[in-house]
């Protein structure tokens, strides 16, 4: 079964960029705010009233670790409830305070670790527009897409203390969608595997090289076929916006699964 | 009250997809719990009877009088609608049952109930209890200046004696820890063994010796209601979560566990808080003390003896755990390995290879034996024959002398390897065409391999495909 071998996948690259020549959005500017104030703060989000600012070094990486932590949790999620794997290989773990389904296969979480790894350079620089985790049947054709397109609107500071807990409760909103996107779905059909598609912004695939972070997991770029999905249907799921990111997670989704 | 309500439920179950527990609807519609319930309770009944529009799913929470390995306890589950005769059959006396959720998806586990309720109670926090039916006249909050007090108490003791606390809590609770949740209990029986362990070493009071021991009978019962309670619906609603949530765990927790039941097997069951029962659990405590440094020193081996048992055992349930599988196929495809070493009688496999050879140390060790094999195979003289390249000169047709080199079958003794080897270093490399000819084939890989193992031979048997493994 394909969906066994994670490892197998590694090695055919089945990573892909899928450089999007989207002319007619707007580079979302990072904004160079010459003040000559900075404020000085240990980057301990402990305590309280602690202010980050864009110029602040750890603040993209911050906000990088919160979305990355959270895609992990989201795509182990995802494999869980639309069983691309089976239920016996998930165990109840907890994260934003509620219980989640994680994987234990080693391969497959190293798998997903390595992706988010390359991943998070693109979402520091705000360079990630969508990721895309598709769920593929045996033909190889798209079955579903989860899309969560995301968007880091040009913030020059914020309070961290009621922040994260903010984004807490927003991000388990979203975990409890996921469980439950099953009503709105149709059933895959059997034998599915997964990969994940970032979508970037023009810039982005000059620094390839840069994406490159893992030897031996290398990115290339996305085929049509595993792009487009025939007669898609778009189904809402979430959409959140915070001071730090916007998100909006919705499912695209085939109209006849079963080929 | 007004049917308005219906309508509400309506717009929260089908249009927003949320999953509508009593707990919220009672939070967000500012009603008692029990008012929700019949609401909830109403609303399904009048769904069921349209029988039209997508199909609901609802989960029941059944609370009341259950038998397990004897022990009697009162059982307070939360099951799917598919689940709930089942139980109810099961159970002696069904004290309640009322609606819990109403969602339009079939849920795989528990986890999107808690956090339904989660973020309704956490806005709600000071009225969580405007609505619930619980009430105790003395739970009041407490002042600022015990809370102070009581961080600072906190602060001084170990905090190695919260294990011990919680499964002394659940020994007097109930009789058996009830099956509600027989996964968390289970780590925390074993953690709460690990850090009793370090706390004894330190303390070595009797109180922590009784809860010890507690704690080693309560998880000997956590494990032995684990496997029994399949029968109840809630391991079954959880059940799939549950159990195998411990297969993929590290299984010297099996192990300790079942070790820990066979010492501990003479303790009853229930009422470890009995007195008589001390002088049993001091005797225990030495016997399980003891096991405790050999199981952790043992763990390293346990888990491969454990592993390789239970892939036995477990080899028919072959869907459950991919992680061991695919270890099986590591051990497997090892193992032959240093068997077939010995009995080659095959070329050495030439570097040329393709890139999947594994891990040199294998190769090297291969190597090695091979050579010693040759070696060793005498202390008895044997006759062989073999090939050997010689240049025969001789004359053409057209008066030339031509000088051939060619395979001769030659016989020889194992005693003249050294000097056969050196020999055949000069030799060139035509082995292919002249091979079949001549000889005897088993004398032929002999002395193939040793030509092999200075000139390396392209030429690759299948065999070489197996040792290589």
């Amino acid at each position: 079964m394909r969906q066994s071998s994670p490892s197998k996948k590694m090695t055919r690259l089945p990573q892909k960029i899928r450089d999007r020549r989207c002319a007619e959005k707007k580079i979302p500017v990072l904004l160079h705010v010459n003040t000559s104030i900075f404020t000085s703060h240990a980057i301990t989000l402990v305590s309280s009233m602690t202010t980050l600012t864009r110029q602040d070094l750890n603040f993209g990486q911050v906000v990088a670790d919160i979305l990355c932590e959270f895609l992990e949790v989201a795509i182990h999620l995802i494999l869980y409830v639309r069983e691309v794997y089976p239920s016996g290989i998930f165990q109840k773990r907890k994260k934003y305070s509620v219980p989640v389904q994680m994987s234990c296969h080693p391969e497959l979480n190293q798998y997903i670790q390595d992706t988010l790894h390359c991943i998070k350079p693109l979402i520091v620089k705000n360079d990630a527009e969508k990721i895309v985790v598709v769920i593929m049947d045996k033909e190889h054709h798209p079955v579903e897409r989860f899309v969560f397109e995301m968007s880091q609107p040009p913030l020059v500071s914020i309070s961290s203390d009621i922040l994260l807990s903010h984004v807490e409760q927003l991000l388990r909103a979203f975990i409890l969608k996921i469980s439950v996107c099953d009503a709105v779905l149709d059933n895959n059909p059997p034998g599915c595997t997964f990969t994940v598609l970032v979508h970037t912004r023009e810039a982005a695939t000059r620094n390839m090289e840069k994406i490159q972070v893992i030897k031996d997991f290398p990115w290339i770029v996305a085929d049509e076929q595993e792009v487009h999905m025939r007669e898609p249907r778009l189904i809402p799921l979430k959409t959140m916006t915070s001071d730090i990111v916007k998100m909006q997670l919705y499912v695209e989704e085939r109209a006849q699964k079963a080929s | 009250m007004d049917d308005l309500y219906l309508e509400n439920i309506d717009e929260f179950v089908n249009d927003q997809n949320k999953i509508v527990t009593y707990k919220w609807l009672s939070l967000t519609l500012g009603v008692h719990v029990n008012q929700a319930k019949q609401m909830l309770y109403h609303y399904l009944e009048q769904k069921r009877k349209e029988s039209s529009g997508t199909r609901l799913h609802a989960t029941y929470l059944v609370s009341g009088k259950f038998t397990q390995n004897g022990n009697t306890c009162h059982k307070v589950a939360v099951v799917r609608e598919d689940q709930l005769e089942g139980l109810k059959s099961k159970m002696i006396v069904t004290a309640s049952i009322h609606v819990y959720s109403i969602q339009k998806v079939v849920l795989k586990d528990s986890g999107p109930l808690f956090n339904t309720d989660y973020d309704a109670i956490k806005e709600n926090l000071n009225i969580c209890s405007k609505y619930s039916a619980i009430r105790c006249a003395s739970a009041v909050p407490r002042s600022s200046a015990e809370i102070s007090r009581l961080q600072e108490i906190a602060q001084g003791t170990p905090p190695a004696s919260e294990g011990q606390q919680a499964a002394s809590k659940l020994s007097m609770n109930g009789h058996s820890p009830s099956a509600l949740k027989p996964a968390t209990q289970q780590p925390k029986g074993i953690m709460g063994m690990f850090a009793s362990k370090a706390a004894s070493k330190h303390h070595e009071t009797s109180k922590e010796v009784k809860t010890e021991a507690k704690e080693d009978s309560v998880a000997a019962e956590a494990s032995n209601s684990k496997p029994t309670s399949k029968g109840s619906a809630l391991s079954n609603f959880f059940g799939k979560t549950a159990t195998r949530k411990t297969k993929p765990s590290p299984q010297t927790a099996e192990v300790v566990i079942k070790e820990e039941e066979a010492s501990s097997a003479a303790s009853p069951a229930s009422k470890e808080e009995d007195e008589p029962s001390s002088s049993s659990a001091a005797k225990q405590v030495p016997a399980i003390k003891e096991e405790k440094p050999k199981t952790s020193e043992a763990a390293p081996k346990k888990r491969k003896d454990s592993k390789t048992k239970a892939k036995r055992l477990e080899r028919s349930d072959s869907e459950d755990d991919k992680s061991e599988s695919q270890q099986k196929k590591r051990r497997r495809i090892k193992k032959p390995q240093p068997d077939s070493s010995d009995d080659e009688i095959i070329p050495d496999s030439p570097p040329a290879r393709d890139v999947k050879t594994p891990s040199p140390p294998p190769e090297a060790e291969v190597k090695k034996e091979r050579a010693t094999h040759t070696e060793d195979a005498g202390g008895i003289k044997r006759r062989k024959r073999r090939k050997v390249l010689k240049s025969k000169t001789s004359l053409d047709d057209e008066g030339c002398i031509v000088t051939e080199k060619v395979y001769e079958s030659e016989s020889y003794s194992d005693s003249e390897g050294d000097f056969v080897k050196s020999n055949k270093q000069q030799l060139s490399k035509q082995p292919a065409t002249l091979r079949a000819t001549g000889g005897k084939k088993v004398e032929d890989k002999k002395s193939q391999k040793k030509s092999s193992a200075n000139k390396g031979t392209k030429q690759a048997s299948i065999m070489g495909f197996f040792q290589k493994k």
